[in-house]
């Protein structure tokens, strides 16, 4: 009785709505996208050291920089590089304040497309702001609770341009790692202490 | 028998003769179809040039590079989707036949349009020195560089400082910081509420060229369309000015022909409820108006679409010589009577206003001078059609029609007061004028330019919102070569920087920039090290650093290139948005080559140009458009004032011949001064400017004005020639008043301006002959039918 063309159809469409719920949605344990921004979300505020590594066909040695980072709801974010330069990235409202070598200089972040994905990875990520996130990325999850991984390729053409990727890994609600690829092959890891 | 033999005789020959007349009219229309050739150039309506400033200006209006920038104002979608429209848009513009390019302030597009400054930047940057290249100033660098590497941006920065370690580019790059520019929102201007996106996109075509401007448009439109139907594009620009005029006066002229001559049509029907009456009335008008145009092609190659707008007003006045003749005469005169009998009055009427279109055909103004040609041609052959034309057609025919009556204007001259009072205002109204003297001149070209108003002023809307305030000034650098005008260009700059470091200007762009002296360019050029000393240098400064010692290869590579390369010149330049803009400055006029600084927000262009004059030796001056052009704009005023005062004195004097007697002269010529200033003082009021237009259109009114007062003036045998008098007029000036109105309701200034001042005119002119109307036309009350 059964229409076996039907089925035929059928089965390779609900095998791939299964797979995509596997990746995004449901999880055995309950883990998903939607619940790791809750947790990331309950963070208040943040403030917390940093040690980047930049790692590039131009560089023998990867170049090795500290600072602090910092968060406070519903939008500032701070990037302080302390060593081995002075340099200070903070975002606010639509606003990129950059102090270099003592001079201000303030961008709107609208005014870029790689400036504002830049700012909403950060904003997204620390502040777990989904929609934020996926105005600008196609997200996947990968691992558990105790031990994500959030791979994030950007959406926009002109971003995609210069950044390929971005993984930002970490233990429930709290962010260790943000590695950034980019599209001509370098890339770099911060991690957060 | 004989008798109905003599009449079917008359009969025949009377219909051999119109035949005649329509083949004759057939084979100047079929002419006239065939070889003229209407043109629609919008700078011929604008004053003519002949100081050199003047040229300037006229050549950047036609042709310059602000003549060929078309402003693009995207909107009616989310900024997303306008910001990837701009993108689309701006590269198919960017192929497209019809434009060089579609700036669109993208970064992509600025980094392939600065391959060239990247490629010279050596001979172009402006922050050359030798120390750059030696050890310290290398390892200095590369440090900056470094970090910036490993900045957020460090990808952004990646491909340019391993060619460019010194940041020569950006020193070459920072110069042109006009700043005003566009905000941007995803990566593209916006206007600062992000509801429109602005791209700026340069015509091939000169702005003039109003037919090739308009297939610009519609490739814009194209593309669009292609791209995102959902977006909506507006389009502004000197360029879109030229094409939209365009349409709007051959809208206007054949709209308002047609008007005009419908009610005039309409009229005639209502007052001679006659066919053949009618027709006899329009042939004057149709051959008048055929053989003015041709005399115009003829003579100037062809023929303005404003002229063509003109010529409704034609129809107006021709229309009145007919009309007067056949109202004129008795019940029962034969046409050729009534002619012999009117032909002093008929023939000074005419020549009236053959003489003040004469004012006009002197104009060196070419538009106004087609002008003048028209009218005086097709009013001359109206004239002579009615005076021989029709009286030959007619034969010993005699034509019927019903007269209406037309109140007399006796009441008025009955008692003094009307006569004071008009007297008063008159007296009044030209106090009032020479008070408010000169306030109530127009001085601004966009004033008297074809281009309506309400486009100038989206335009300025526009502009306003982009940040990108139209460039007035600008310093204007000669030489007898191309080299030596940008030599002198590259000596202004010093008092420049100088005048923006006061922020006494707000930005400038110089030619000399991108295109220094072939001294200059050496110079700069010998402060590189070879490549063997930089190879060393940069190893030295590598040391201790994290850069890969091979990092830099670009770099010396490029050092290399730059110092066996030949100087940046023009052509070094071509096929880029650089290229075209820079063609644009660099120009040649009158066997001289020019080189244009154009500067935005100066705040006192004549100190400005003291201070140049005393520190540059005198081959570059500031070159104010809106001075130079408000200059043009009283020049040409004068000329049009002393060529009205010269035909006021022809039509005095014609007058003074014609009626062979001071005091009559003085009769007809004094309501009709009185009429002119009252209508100056009335437009005045009502918020109008005078430009030569209005005063060229007051030299129409006072031969109208002249035409009714001799109406009036004409001694009458009875009441009954009174009375038909009475009805000539009524019906002339009515015609006169409708056409003219019509005029008035045109968007294009000039034909409004003459449309209004004519229409007001015609009416106080009717007025004030009426008042003075002759003595002996006051008979005891009661005798108006």
């Amino acid at each position: 009785m059964i229409n076996t063309r039907r089925v035929r159809i059928a089965l390779p469409f609900m095998a791939a709505l299964l797979s995509l719920a596997a990746a995004n949605v449901a999880r055995a344990d309950g883990f998903d996208i939607a619940r790791l921004m809750q947790l990331l979300a309950a963070t208040p505020a943040m403030e917390a050291s940093f040690i980047e590594k930049k790692y590039s066909a131009l560089l023998s040695e990867p170049v090795v920089s500290s600072g602090k980072l910092l968060y406070r709801r519903p939008d500032v974010v701070e990037k302080n590089i302390e060593s081995p330069r002075k340099e200070s990235y903070r975002f606010a409202g639509d606003q990129l304040l950059l102090v270099r070598n003592g001079a201000e200089k303030r961008i709107p972040l609208s005014s870029q497309p790689l400036l504002s994905a830049f700012a909403a990875s950060l904003r997204g990520v620390i502040g777990g702001d989904l929609a934020l996130l996926r105005n600008y990325y196609q997200l996947s999850l990968l691992g558990d609770l105790p031990s994500w991984r959030l791979e994030m390729t950007p959406i926009d053409e002109d971003t995609g341009r210069y950044v390929q990727l971005i993984v930002v890994s970490g233990r429930a609600g709290r962010i260790e790692q943000i590695e950034v690829h980019e599209t001509s092959g370098d890339h770099s890891v911060l991690q957060v202490r | 028998m004989a008798d109905s033999g003599f009449l079917s005789k008359l009969a025949m020959r009377a219909v051999s003769r119109h035949a005649v007349a329509l083949i004759c009219f057939a084979a100047l229309a079929l002419f006239a179809a065939k070889t003229i050739r209407i043109e629609s150039d919008f700078t011929a309506f604008l004053p003519p040039s002949s100081t050199p400033e003047e040229r300037l200006l006229i050549a950047q209006l036609r042709d310059g590079l602000v003549s060929r920038l078309m402003l693009v104002a995207l909107q009616g979608a989310d900024e997303k989707t306008l910001a990837r429209t701009s993108r689309k848009l701006a590269e198919r513009l960017g192929r497209a036949p019809e434009f060089e390019y579609a700036a669109n302030g993208s970064l992509d597009q600025f980094v392939a349009q600065g391959e060239v400054l990247m490629s010279h930047r050596y001979a172009l940057s402006p922050a050359m020195h030798a120390e750059k290249f030696a050890v310290p100033g290398l390892r200095a660098a590369l440090e900056e560089q470094l970090t910036q590497l490993a900045s957020p941006f460090g990808a952004l920065s990646r491909s340019i400082m391993v060619r460019d370690p010194t940041g020569e580019f950006l020193a070459i790059v920072r110069q042109f910081d006009s700043g005003a520019m566009p905000a941007l929102r995803q990566g593209v201007w916006f206007s600062a509420d992000g509801k429109r996106a602005f791209l700026i996109a340069q015509t091939r075509a000169p702005g003039f060229d109003s037919e090739r401007q308009e297939q610009a448009m519609i490739a814009v439109r194209q593309a669009l369309a292609d791209e995102n139907p959902q977006v909506v594009a507006i389009l502004t620009g000197p360029g879109v000015f030229a094409a939209e005029s365009r349409l709007l006066i051959r809208r206007d002229a054949e709209r308002l022909s047609m008007l005009s001559a419908l009610v005039i049509l309409a009229m005639l029907v209502f007052v001679y409820r006659s066919a053949l009456v009618v027709a006899m009335v329009i042939i004057p008008v149709a051959f008048g108006l055929l053989i003015g145009v041709l005399v115009v092609n003829a003579t100037f190659g062809s023929v303005h679409a404003i002229t063509l707008g003109f010529a409704a007003t034609l129809i107006g006045e021709a229309v009145d010589y007919p009309s007067y003749l056949l109202l004129n005469s008795a019940s029962g005169e034969a046409a050729r009577d009534s002619a012999r009998r009117l032909r002093v009055t008929l023939a000074l009427a005419v020549l009236s206003t053959v003489v003040s279109a004469l004012a006009l055909t002197l104009s060196s103004f070419k538009g106004l001078a087609q002008l003048g040609v028209l009218t005086m041609v097709g009013v001359l052959v109206a004239g002579l059609a009615t005076q021989y034309l029709i009286p030959w057609l007619l034969g010993e025919r005699a034509l019927a029609f019903p007269r209406l009556s037309v109140p007399s204007t006796n009441f008025l001259g009955q008692s003094r007061w009307p006569r004071v009072v008009a007297v008063l205002a008159v007296v009044g109204a030209a106090a009032w004028l020479a008070d408010q003297h000169p306030a109530w001149w127009q001085r601004d070209l966009a004033g008297i330019s074809p281009v309506p108003p309400k486009m100038r002023i989206l335009d300025a809307q526009l502009r306003r919102e982009m940040g990108a305030p139209e460039v007035s000034v600008f310093v204007a650098s000669r030489g007898s070569s191309q080299e030596a005008a940008l030599k002198a260009a590259e000596g202004v700059l010093p008092v420049l920087h100088r005048w923006k470091q006061k922020k006494w200007i707000r930005s400038f762009d110089s030619p000399a920039w991108y295109l220094p002296t072939p001294d200059r360019q050496r110079a700069r050029l010998s402060l590189l090290p070879d490549s063997v000393v930089l190879e060393r240098n940069l190893a030295h400064a590598l040391k201790g650093l994290a850069f890969r010692p091979d990092a830099f290869a670009p770099f010396v590579q490029d050092v290399g290139a730059a110092l066996g390369a030949a100087p940046v010149t023009l052509a070094s330049y071509a096929g880029t948005p650089l290229g075209a803009r820079l063609n644009a400055l660099v120009v040649e006029l009158d066997g001289q080559w020019l080189a244009l600084t154009p500067l935005g927000g100066v705040v006192d262009p004549g100190k400005l140009a003291q201070d140049l004059a005393a520190k540059t030796p005198g081959s570059s001056q500031v070159v104010d458009l809106k001075q130079v052009s408000a200059d043009m704009v009283d020049g040409f005023r004068r000329e049009a004032l002393a060529q009205a005062a010269w035909g006021a004195a022809l039509i005095l004097l014609l007058l003074l011949a014609g009626l062979r007697s001071a005091k009559r002269a003085l009769h007809v010529a004094l309501p009709a001064a009185a009429a002119l200033v009252l209508t100056v003082a009335v437009l005045v009021a009502g918020g109008e400017r005078l430009s030569v237009f209005h005063l060229v259109a007051l030299l129409l009114v006072l031969g109208i004005g002249l035409n009714y007062a001799l109406f009036f003036e004409r001694v009458a045998a009875d009441a009954d020639e009174r009375s038909r008098t009475r009805l000539a007029l009524a019906v002339c000036s009515t015609s006169t008043i409708i056409t003219f109105a019509f005029l008035a309701l045109s968007s294009t200034p000039v034909l409004h301006a003459i449309g209004i001042t004519v229409a007001l005119g015609a009416v106080l002119a009717l007025a004030m002959s009426a008042l003075w109307a002759r003595r002996n036309d006051i008979t005891p009350a009661g005798s108006a039918r």
